[in-house]
C-alpha cells in the first residue's frame, strides 16, 4: 500500500498542474492577439465590466472564442480517449468512426443544397451528419461474426470515410459556390464564432461527458482484453455502445462548433496517459484538461505567428501536435 | 576455422565468450561463457527472467551482444551473413507469428528459404526435407489446413516442422513444449533426442540447444545441462552431476529432494511437502 | 509419430495450392494455382473494361472499330478513340497499376490491412506541395507532377526517418505516418483558403484525383517509371513472402529484415508518388485493390500481380463512370473509385472477412 500513496499524490499533483496550465491558457487566450491586452486589464474587464475598447474586444470576441476553445478541446480529447479505449487501437481518433467526415459532408450539403450559410446554421447539420456516419460505421462493424471488433470498426470507418469523402468531393467539384464557402470551414478554427454557438453545443457536451465518464471503469476492463473484461463482469457491448454514443455526441459538438480540428483527439489521450498512467478515472479528467490547453495554446500561437493574419487553430494543432506525437512514439515502445 | 572445445574435450561449433546482453539500460546476462557441445542436447534451465531465452536468442543472432561475442566455427556471428548462418543454425522463437491464412505445408516450406534462390524456388531437396519434417512431427495429415484453425499443440508441431525443414546442423528451440499435452511433450523431446543421436552410419547427430521450463524434463533429456540464475551460469554439466538438492535450492529457491528417476535413472526433483491446511480445532 | 526405422513410402509434400513451373534446366518457380487463375480472369476483365471504355462516350463506337484503332488500323473513329479516349485510358491503367502495387507493398510492410499511401503521408505530402505551388502562382501542368513526386517522397522519407529507431516497428511507422498525414492535410487546407477562388477550385479538383486532360504526355513518365522499376517489382513479389512472419522467425530464416522492408517501402513510395503526380491522390485504390485481390486469391501474402490488375480495372472502370454518369458534367475519377470500392469493402466486412491486422486485436 505504500506504493499507492505516492502514486496517488503524483497524479493529483499532475492534475493540479494541468488545472493551472489551463487557467494560464485561458488568460493567454484572453490577453494575446493582434491587440495585446495586459492581464490586469483582462481581469478588470471580466469582473468589473467597463466599456473601453479593450473590454469590448475581450467580451465580444475573445471570451466566446476562449469558451468555445475550452469546450471543443475538452470534447475532442474525451472523444479520442474513449475511442482509443473502445477500439483498443492507439491510432484511433474521432475521425476513425467517420464522425468528422460525416459532419463535413452534412455541412457541404447544407451549403450547397439547403442554402445554409451561417455557422450557427451549420451546427445542426454537422451534428446530424456525425450521428448518421457513426451509426452507419457501427452497424457495418457489428454485423457478422464477433460483433464490433476493433479491426472491423477501423475498416468500416475507413470505408465510410472514403464514401463520404467522395460525396463531399463530388459536390465541391460540381457546385462552384459551395467550395468557396466550405474551404474556410474545413480548416477548423475557433475564431469568429459567436457566443450563440457555445450555447448551442453545451447541452451535447454535457450529455457526452456524462456518457463517457460512465464507461470509465468499463474502458479500464476492456484494456485488459475482451475476455478478461467479461470475466470482471463488464458488459462489453454496452460499454462499446454507450462509449461510442458519448464519443459521437462529443465529436459532433466539437466539429459542429469549430470544424474538423485535427490531432487533439489523437494525441491528447497519449499525452494524458503518459502523465497519469492508464486508469481511465484519471485519464479522462486529464484529457479534458490537456485538450483545451492544447487547443487554446495553438490558437494563441496562430494569432501571433504571421501577423497581421491568423493561422487557424485547426492547422496549428497539427503543426504543434506532430513533434509531440513523434517524440512520444519514439520515446516509448508503442504497444502493437 | 577454429573450433572451441568444451571442458570434456568435445568439439563446439557454437560458443559464447564473455557474453553480456542488455535491453535498453538493463543488463540481463553478465559475461557469460558457454561452449555448446556438438552432437548432443543442451538444455538451459533457470527461474523466470534469469536470461535463458535472452541467451538463446543471442546464440541465434537475434540479439546483438552489448559485450563479448558469440562465435560460430570461430567467427563472430555479426561477421557472417545472416543467410549463411540460417543454413547452419535454425531457431524457433517463443511466440512465432504466421501470416494470416497460411497453410501448414506452405509454412513448413518457408523453412527452406535459406537454401533457395530466386530462380530455384523448389527443388527435390526441398521436397524431401519438408516431407520428412512433417512426418517426424506428425503433421502430414494437416498439410492443406490453415494454420490459424489448428489447436495450440498442432500449431506448435507445425512450427517445429518448419525449423526441422530448415535442415540445419544446429537447432535452437525456445520452450518448444509450450501448449503441448504431456504425450506430445514427450514426443517432441524424444524427437529432439533422436535428432542429436549419431546416425546409423556413425556420422555425428545434430546439435540441439533448448530452453525448458520443466527441470525434470530437462534432467531426463539433456546430455548437457546449463543452470542459469540472474544472468549467470550457476552450474553446467551432465544432469546426473549437476542436479542436486543444493542446486535446486540455490537456483530456484525451492526445498526439494532429488531421487533417481525410476525409468531412466536421471535425477528427479521432488518438491518438499506441499502446504496443508491446519487440522480443525475442537471448536469448529 | 512414424517410426524412424525403414523409410516408408512417402507422398511428396508441396506447399498447398502451389504448382512447380520448370524453366530451362535449373529454373524452378512456385506459382500459386488460384492466384494464377485469378490473374488470368482479371486480365480478361481488364481487357473487357478497356474495350468498354473506348466504346462508351458521347458517341458510341462499336467494339470492333475500337479494337481496330488500338491495333493501328485506319478507322473513321480514329479521332474519338485514338486521340481522345485511348491516351486517357492508358493513363488510368498505368495509375491503377502503380497504386495497386504500391498499396500491396505498404500494407505488407505496415502489417496492417488499413495501410495505404495516405496512411504514411505520401498523398498529403504530394498534395501539400502541389496545392501550395498552385496557391502561390505556379500552375504549369508540366511541372506540377514532378512537384507531387517530390512532395510524396519527401513526406514518406521523413516518416521513415522518424519511425526508424533501431529497426522499423510497424505500429510506430503507421502512427507517425498518420501524424504527418494529418499535419500535411491541415497545411493543405490552409493553402486552399489563401488563394483566390479559382485557384482553390483547380486545386480541389486535383486533390480529388482526376484523369481529365491526361494524355500521352502524362502517360510517358509513369509508363517509363513502371518499366524501369519492373525488376524491382519482380524482386518485391518474392521478397514479400519473407517479411510476413514475425521479426524473430524471419531473421532466423536468414532474411535481412531492415533492408528488405526499406526496399519494399521505397518501391511503394516511388510508385505511389509517381501515380499521385499523374492523376492526383486517387489512393483509395491503393487501400482497396490489395485487400480485394488477397481475398480472391486466398494466399498468405498479398498478391502483387492481382493487385496491379485489379487496381487498373478499378481506375479505368471508375473513370468510365466518371465520364458518363452525370453527362455532360464530368466527375473527377477520385469520386468514383471510392464509390465503387467502399460498398464492396463494406460487404466484405459484413460477411465477416474483416481480416486480422498484423499486430492489433
Amino acid at each position: 500500500m505504500a506504493a499507492a500513496a505516492p502514486r496517488l499524490s503524483r497524479r493529483a499533483l499532475a492534475t493540479a498542474a494541468a488545472v493551472v496550465a489551463l487557467l494560464l491558457s485561458v488568460l493567454l487566450s484572453l490577453a494575446v492577439g493582434a491587440r495585446s491586452i495586459a492581464p490586469s486589464a483582462v481581469l478588470d474587464a471580466l469582473l468589473h465590466g467597463g466599456h473601453s475598447d479593450a473590454a469590448e474586444v475581450i467580451r465580444q470576441m475573445r471570451v466566446p472564442r476562449t469558451v468555445i476553445g475550452l469546450m471543443v478541446g475538452a470534447a475532442l480529447a474525451l472523444a479520442g480517449t474513449v475511442l482509443q479505449g473502445i477500439t483498443r487501437n492507439p491510432i484511433a481518433d474521432p475521425g476513425i468512426l467517420g464522425i468528422s467526415q460525416g459532419a463535413s459532408v452534412a455541412v457541404v450539403l447544407a451549403i450547397a443544397y439547403a442554402g445554409i450559410h451561417t455557422l450557427t446554421g451549420y451546427v445542426w447539420f454537422a451534428f446530424g451528419g456525425a450521428a448518421v456516419a457513426s451509426v452507419a460505421v457501427y452497424a457495418i462493424a457489428s454485423r457478422g461474426r464477433g460483433g464490433a471488433t476493433p479491426v472491423k470498426l477501423a475498416l468500416g470507418g475507413a470505408a465510410i470515410n472514403a464514401l463520404l469523402v467522395s460525396v463531399t468531393m463530388a459536390v465541391l467539384t460540381t457546385k462552384a459556390s459551395a467550395l468557396d464557402e466550405f474551404r474556410f470551414w474545413q480548416v477548423g478554427s475557433i475564431a469568429g464564432r459567436e457566443a450563440q454557438v457555445a450555447q448551442q453545443i453545451w447541452p451535447f457536451l454535457l450529455i457526452g461527458t456524462v456518457l463517457v465518464v460512465s464507461v470509465a471503469r468499463g474502458l479500464d476492463a476492456l484494456a485488459l482484453g475482451e475476455d478478461v473484461a467479461k470475466g470482471l463482469g463488464q458488459n462489453v457491448a454496452a460499454v462499446r455502445i454507450v462509449g461510442g454514443i458519448g464519443a459521437t455526441v462529443l465529436t459532433g459538438a466539437g466539429v459542429a462548433a469549430a470544424g474538423p480540428i485535427a490531432f487533439v483527439g489523437l494525441a491528447v489521450p497519449h499525452i494524458a496517459r503518459a502523465i497519469v498512467g492508464s486508469d481511465h478515472r484519471w485519464v479522462l479528467p486529464m484529457a479534458a484538461l490537456v485538450g483545451p490547453v492544447m487547443l487554446l495554446v495553438s490558437d494563441v500561437v496562430g494569432r501571433v505567428l504571421f501577423p497581421p493574419g491568423e493561422v487557424p487553430a485547426g492547422v496549428m494543432t497539427a503543426l504543434i501536435g506532430v513533434p509531440f506525437l513523434v517524440t512520444l512514439v519514439r520515446r516509448k515502445a508503442v504497444p502493437a | 576455422m577454429t573450433t572451441t572445445r568444451t571442458e570434456n574435450g568435445a568439439t563446439s561449433r557454437l560458443a559464447a565468450h564473455s557474453l553480456t546482453l542488455a535491453y535498453d539500460d538493463r543488463t540481463v546476462v553478465h559475461e557469460l561463457d558457454l561452449a555448446v557441445p556438438d552432437g548432443c542436447v543442451t538444455v538451459i534451465v533457470g527461474p523466470n527472467a534469469c536470461g535463458k531465452s535472452t541467451t538463446l536468442r543471442a546464440l541465434g543472432r537475434l540479439l546483438k551482444p552489448a559485450g563479448g561475442s558469440v562465435l560460430l566455427d570461430g567467427t563472430e556471428l555479426s561477421r557472417i551473413p545472416t543467410r549463411t548462418i540460417a543454413q547452419s543454425v535454425g531457431l524457433l522463437p517463443q511466440t512465432p507469428v504466421a501470416p494470416e491464412a497460411i497453410t501448414v505445408s506452405d509454412l513448413v516450406a518457408r523453412g527452406r528459404q535459406p537454401h533457395q534462390r530466386w530462380w530455384q524456388q523448389w527443388s527435390d531437396e526441398d521436397e524431401r526435407a519438408v516431407t520428412e519434417a512433417m512426418e517426424r512431427t506428425d503433421v502430414t495429415a494437416l498439410g492443406d489446413r490453415p494454420v490459424d484453425e489448428l489447436s495450440g499443440g498442432q500449431r506448435q508441431r507445425v512450427w517445429i516442422a518448419m525449423a526441422l525443414a530448415q535442415d540445419t546442423d544446429l537447432l535452437l528451440l525456445d520452450e518448444p513444449t509450450t501448449y503441448l499435452d504431456i504425450a506430445h511433450q514427450v514426443e517432441v523431446l524424444d524427437l529432439v533426442r533422436r535428432l542429436a543421436a549419431p546416425a546409423a552410419d556413425g556420422t555425428r547427430g545434430r546439435t540441439v540447444v533448448t530452453v525448458l521450463h520443466d527441470l525434470n524434463q530437462a534432467a531426463r533429456y539433456a546430455d548437457h545441462l546449463v543452470a542459469m540464475k540472474e544472468g549467470r551460469i550457476v552450474a553446467e554439466g551432465r544432469p546426473g552431476d549437476v542436479v542436486t538438492a543444493g542446486l535446486v535450492r540455490e537456483v530456484f529457491g525451492l526445498e526439494a529432494v532429488v531421487v533417481p528417476d525410476p525409468v531412466t535413472g536421471s535425477p528427479l526433483v521432488v518438491p518438499g511437502a506441499p502446504w496443508a491446511p491446519a487440522p480443525a480445532g475442537p471448536t469448529g | 509419430m512414424s517410426a524412424d526405422t525403414a523409410a516408408p513410402v512417402r507422398t511428396p509434400v508441396r506447399p498447398a495450392g502451389y504448382r512447380v513451373v520448370r524453366v530451362g534446366k535449373r529454373g524452378r518457380f512456385l506459382v500459386h494455382r488460384r492466384a494464377g487463375l485469378v490473374a488470368a480472369a482479371l486480365t480478361v476483365v481488364l481487357a473487357a473494361v478497356c474495350v468498354a471504355y473506348l466504346c462508351v462516350g458521347e458517341s458510341f463506337v462499336a467494339p470492333a472499330e475500337a479494337v481496330r484503332v488500338v491495333l493501328g488500323q485506319p478507322s473513321p473513329d480514329e479521332l474519338v478513340v485514338g486521340t481522345l479516349r485511348l491516351p486517357r485510358m492508358v493513363v488510368g491503367l498505368l495509375v491503377g497499376t502503380a497504386f495497386g502495387i504500391a498499396g500491396a507493398l505498404i500494407q505488407t510492410v505496415a502489417r496492417n490491412p488499413l495501410a495505404s499511401p495516405d496512411i504514411i503521408g505520401i498523398s498529403q505530402g504530394a498534395s501539400a506541395l502541389t496545392v501550395g505551388a498552385m496557391t502561390f502562382g505556379l500552375t504549369s501542368y508540366t511541372v506540377l507532377p514532378y512537384l507531387s513526386v517530390v512532395g510524396g517522397v519527401a513526406a514518406a522519407g521523413l516518416v521513415y526517418a522518424f519511425a526508424w529507431r533501431g529497426g522499423l516497428h510497424a505500429t510506430r511507422f503507421v502512427l507517425i505516418g498518420i501524424g504527418f498525414a494529418i499535419a500535411l492535410r491541415s497545411v493543405t487546407t490552409l493553402f486552399l483558403t489563401k488563394g483566390d477562388y479559382l485557384v482553390a477550385q483547380q486545386a480541389q479538383i486535383w486533390m480529388t484525383g482526376s484523369l481529365n486532360g491526361r494524355g500521352w504526355d502524362e502517360a510517358a513518365p509513369i509508363g517509363w517509371a513502371l518499366l524501369v522499376l519492373l525488376p524491382a517489382v519482380l524482386w518485391a513479389a518474392r521478397a514479400q513472402r519473407t517479411v510476413s512472419m514475425d521479426d524473430d522467425t524471419a531473421t532466423a530464416l536468414g532474411v535481412r529484415l531492415g533492408r528488405v522492408r526499406l526496399g519494399l517501402v521505397a518501391l511503394g513510395v516511388v510508385l505511389a508518388s509517381v501515380a499521385t503526380g499523374t492523376a492526383g491522390p486517387v489512393d483509395f485504390v491503393a487501400l482497396l485493390a490489395p485487400q480485394i485481390a488477397r481475398r480472391m486469391t486466398r494466399t498468405a501474402q498479398i498478391p502483387l500481380l492481382c493487385s496491379a490488375l485489379l487496381g487498373a480495372v478499378i481506375v479505368v472502370f471508375a473513370d468510365l463512370l466518371a465520364r458518363r454518369l452525370f453527362s455532360p458534367t464530368e466527375l473527377p475519377v477520385g469520386v468514383l473509385t471510392a464509390a465503387v470500392g467502399a460498398p464492396y469493402l463494406i460487404w466484405l466486412i459484413i460477411r465477416g472477412h474483416g481480416g486480422r491486422a498484423g499486430g492489433n486485436a
